[in-house]
């Protein structure tokens, strides 16, 4: 079936049209984002079991943005009428006057940007999906999930804990401008299951999760990571501490995409480019990784939770190949940092919603698979560790630092795994360093959804990312 | 809207019900250098609805929650609330009571205007030379007016400021070029406050140019003595949430030490009603229960669990709220007294994190100073680590308190045997 457009949005659409051309009377360039996206969260744990309408990007509401005199402004509100079109145009142009005001008294100059391109252009895209969040019998996935929480908390007494949640959006958005006319409809869900246990005095625990471009039918799969997240803590409660040191390491394609979001995802952003905040910038056609790294990125390279069909700027989704064997080719780029840096936008402009301002944000981060098998790839270790599970991972485009900080590290001697975890595992380095270690990769190609990203510490937005397994050399601690 | 839906509230056969609406104006400043990028305005308004019934007799207590847009018809309302009526009948949760107090609050008035001016002039001041200067900012100034009502009796309004300003420093040398990254939370602007931090990043900067490879310490007593520090307490804060104590996440009790052997300073934290322009200043939590000052922790031992009304009914602590600011008293030593010897000072982290359910902590150094007697080397590199429920056996508290944004805590927090992966 097709995920239908938002009847409501369609029911503004003129409204809005009529406050573009009203505002267009006093800005050189209008367009107008408008979001109408509904769904459910729920989670059920062996004692609490909740239900919410929000997710991450539930919403309605619309963000107005104007240009005049080189500079972009921006207006969110959610409360339009379209029969007061006029009374929200002069109120628009008010504030943002009181604005501009307070910026002439404090001196402040702007950032003189060109005007943006407003060529005729029309898209109605509703994605097919197998099953709406609107549709769905939440009784029955209550239920479901009741029975996988029941099942974990089975497989041990030391469990604590079995929290499964699930959550999926119906995600429309409308893009107008005095030419163009974008609509786009589709869904996305992702669950998981979060697995707490008690050793002696060490608690600790372990998540798996599945996500996509799809409806709540998605969730049927979750049953099949209870084991694997029940294993996975069970290694984490026998763990050990690492011994800080630089290691061969084998990376599963969860903590690939992990390294690969944080090493040159965050670094190629090109709105930070920019501010000239990335080092990236420099090192346009230079290697930055071994022969065996490609990578790309955008809402068209795989089908996830960030595949849509075009940008919260009205820019068409795009498939980017920032680096081609080991050599850094092109980052990414939103409307307005492409305007600064003179070239394409790629489709990476995005919002958290309609309330925020949009930067240059990383879609679908992959890395191409290789030729091995993780078998393969294993027995070439002398001493390492194959890492996998994430925590979290941050980056520093500036000095191509990275942190990532891994659910554990299954310890590899002369080709062997010898059954010794280790967790957490802190893995840091310099970037082209990781990437120019990489020579191997594997044959899998897997992406990951369940997480959401910020920028610094805030914008947070839907990513995926993944690829094969690697095999690299990396600082552990 | 707001009224018509809690009559829809009223009518539909709720056992209770809650309801909140906020409106936010927000005034956004983005410039890059000093010039500006950006400027938006946020004028929004978001109206939450929970619903709650009644299960078997009474024995369970049903829920479920939405969003009602502001635009929204009555029909439409209507609709979301039966939608909502009908799926709290399969969250079977156990039966627990919402909170009933009512208070009587005086309204200030806070001027956006005013904050977003307060923060350019401020950025404006800040003593940039020629090899240490402001990247970019970002500046967030909002005012909020909240109203909470439900169902057993509780009708509050209330405004607030929040703020927020992202600042990006560089430094750099010849061709090296370093950033330093800043967020600093507030309720308004505080420009004194501001111009010292971004001047003392300047010098971090500056420093970072210079530092060498972290060696590789393998074991080192660590000084916290950043906005870091924070992080470690929010450990002990969240092994006090009620709802992580129900689920059996947090294995602390009520009266009984949080550990063994405890060579250092102790830990009392209370979660208090009031900072001076803290951005988490409110009169009632989000369900409604008044913020009072509460002891959390006292020398180690929990006196309180603190949080969702729903989990604080299952333990029976019922005098309790939703905190947002939290004090960790002063220890037994002076800052002075704390920075002697050899000790790891680490200023800036690329994240650092505390995990609340294993206490673990992580991050990599960005910039450290390693004091070695009266010598002090800038580091970079390499990451700290270790357990936090060891390390606090061990761990020491400056008298001298530092407050950042909702959290007043030691300025100094020194810790013993941690983890040192070096760049060298």
């Amino acid at each position: 079936m097709k995920a239908e457009f938002s009847p409501y949005l369609r029911s503004i659409a003129a409204g809005l049209k009529e406050l573009i051309v009203e505002l267009s009377q006093y800005f050189d360039y209008v367009s107008v984002l408008s979001t109408d996206s509904v769904g459910f969260s729920m989670a059920a744990s062996p004692r609490v079991k909740s239900i919410t309408g929000n997710t991450l990007m539930t919403e309605r509401g619309n963000v107005v943005r104007v240009y005049k005199n080189g500079l972009y402004s921006e207006y969110s509100f959610n409360l339009f009428d379209p029969d007061k079109v006029k009374e929200t145009a002069d109120k628009i142009r008010k504030i943002l006057d009181a604005q501009i005001s307070l910026l002439e008294q404090t001196g402040s100059q702007v950032y003189t940007t060109k005007m943006l391109e407003d060529e005729p252009q029309e898209l109605f895209v509703e994605m097919e999906t197998d099953s709406l969040p609107e549709t769905t019998d939440l009784a029955k996935l209550m239920e479901k999930l009741i029975s996988f929480s029941s099942e974990g908390m089975s497989l041990s007494e030391e469990i604590v804990d079995c929290n499964v949640r699930a959550q999926s959006t119906h995600v429309c958005k409308m893009f107008l401008t005095k030419n163009k006319d974008l609509r786009q409809s589709y869904i996305y869900s992702e669950g998981g299951i979060s697995m707490t246990g008690v050793r002696g005095e060490k608690m600790d625990y372990s998540h798996n999760g599945v996500s996509d471009r799809e409806g709540p039918h998605i969730f049927d799969f979750l049953g099949e990571t209870i084991q694997k997240t029940f294993k996975e803590l069970n290694d984490n409660l026998g763990s050990e501490r690492i011994e800080p040191g630089e290691y061969d390491i084998i990376t599963t394609p969860e903590v690939s995409g992990l390294i690969a979001h944080e090493a040159f995802g965050h670094g190629v952003e090109m709105d930070m480019f920019v501010k000239k905040r990335a080092l990236g910038a420099s090192y346009i056609d230079k290697r930055v990784g071994s022969d065996k790294v490609t990578m790309h990125e955008g809402a068209k390279c795989v089908k996830d939770v960030a595949s849509y069909a075009f940008d919260d700027e009205g820019t068409l989704a795009g498939d980017v190949i920032e680096i081609d064997k080991g050599i850094l080719k092109t980052g990414v780029c939103d409307a307005l940092a492409a305007l600064r840096l003179g070239c394409e936008p790629t489709g990476n402009g995005k919002r958290q919603n309609f309330e925020h301002k949009a930067y240059t944000r990383m879609t679908n981060t992959m890395f191409d698979p290789g030729e091995y098998t993780k078998e393969e790839m294993i027995a070439s270790v002398k001493k390492g560790y194959l890492l996998s599970g994430m925590f979290s991972g941050m980056e520093d485009p500036k000095h191509w630092g990275i942190q990532c900080i891994i659910a554990r590290g299954y310890e590899i001697i002369d080709g062997k795994l010898t059954g010794k975890v280790v967790s957490p595992v802190v893995l840091t380095g310099y970037v082209p360093d990781l990437l120019g270690s990489i020579t191997m990769a594997s044959k899998d190609y897997v992406s990951f959804g369940n997480g959401a990203c910020g920028k610094g510490y805030k914008e947070w937005v839907k990513v995926s990312d993944g690829g094969p397994y690697l095999k690299a050399r990396a600082r552990l601690g | 809207m707001t009224d018509k839906i809690i009559e829809l509230l009223k009518a539909s056969g709720a056992t209770a019900y809650e309801v909140s609406d906020t409106v936010t104006e927000g005034w956004e400043f983005y410039f890059i250098g000093h010039k500006l990028d950006q400027n938006r305005v946020r004028d929004v308004e978001h109206i939450n609805v929970t619903v709650y019934k009644a299960l078997e007799d009474g024995k369970f207590l049903g829920s479920a929650s939405d969003e009602i847009a502001p635009t929204a018809t009555e029909a439409e309302a209507k609709k979301i609330i039966e939608d909502l009526l009908d799926r709290a009948t399969f969250v079977k949760n156990a039966y627990f009571e919402l909170n009933k107090e009512n208070t009587q609050i005086e309204n200030k008035d806070y001027d956006v205007e005013k904050m977003a001016r307060d923060y350019i002039e401020a950025l404006q001041q800040i003593p940039e030379t020629s090899t240490e200067d402001i990247n970019s900012y970002e500046i967030f100034a909002e005012k909020c007016t909240k109203r909470y009502v439900n169902s057993e009796g509780i009708d509050v309004t209330f405004t607030y400021p929040s703020s927020q300003v992202e600042v990006v420093v560089n430094a750099r040398k010849d061709d090296h070029e370093i950033e330093l990254y800043r967020m600093y939370k507030a309720g308004s602007c505080d420009k004194d406050y501001i111009v010292k931090e971004l001047t003392d990043t300047l010098r971090f900067g500056k420093d970072r140019l210079v530092a060498t490879p972290t060696p590789a310490l393998k074991k080192a007593t660590v000084l916290f003595s950043t906005n870091d520090a924070t992080t470690l307490f929010q450990y002990f804060g969240a092994k006090l949430m009620a709802s992580l104590k129900y689920r059996g996440l947090s294995n602390w009790e009520i009266g009984k030490e949080i550990a063994e052997g405890v060579a250092g300073d102790k830990i009392t934290m209370k979660a208090v009603k009031e900072l001076p322009n803290s951005s988490a200043n409110r009169p009632v939590d989000s369900q409604g229960a008044v913020i009072r000052d509460m002891y959390l922790l006292k020398d180690n031992v929990p006196e309180n669990f603190w949080g969702d009304v729903q989990f604080r009914y299952y333990l029976g602590i019922k005098d309790s709220f939703i905190a947002g600011n939290f004090a960790v008293d002063g220890g037994s030593s002076t800052e002075a007294e704390l920075r002697c010897g050899t000790y790891l000072e680490p200023v800036e982290f690329s994240d650092f994190s505390v995990d609340p359910i294993t206490g673990d902590i992580a991050g990599e150094i960005r910039l450290a100073y390693y004091h070695d007697g009266d010598k002090v080397t800038p580091v970079t590199g390499g990451s700290v680590s270790g357990s936090l429920p060891e390390l606090l056996k061990n761990m020491k508290l400056s008298k001298e308190q530092t407050q950042y944004d909702c959290n007043l805590i030691p300025s100094v927090i020194k810790i013993e045997n941690v983890t040192i992966a070096g760049a060298e």
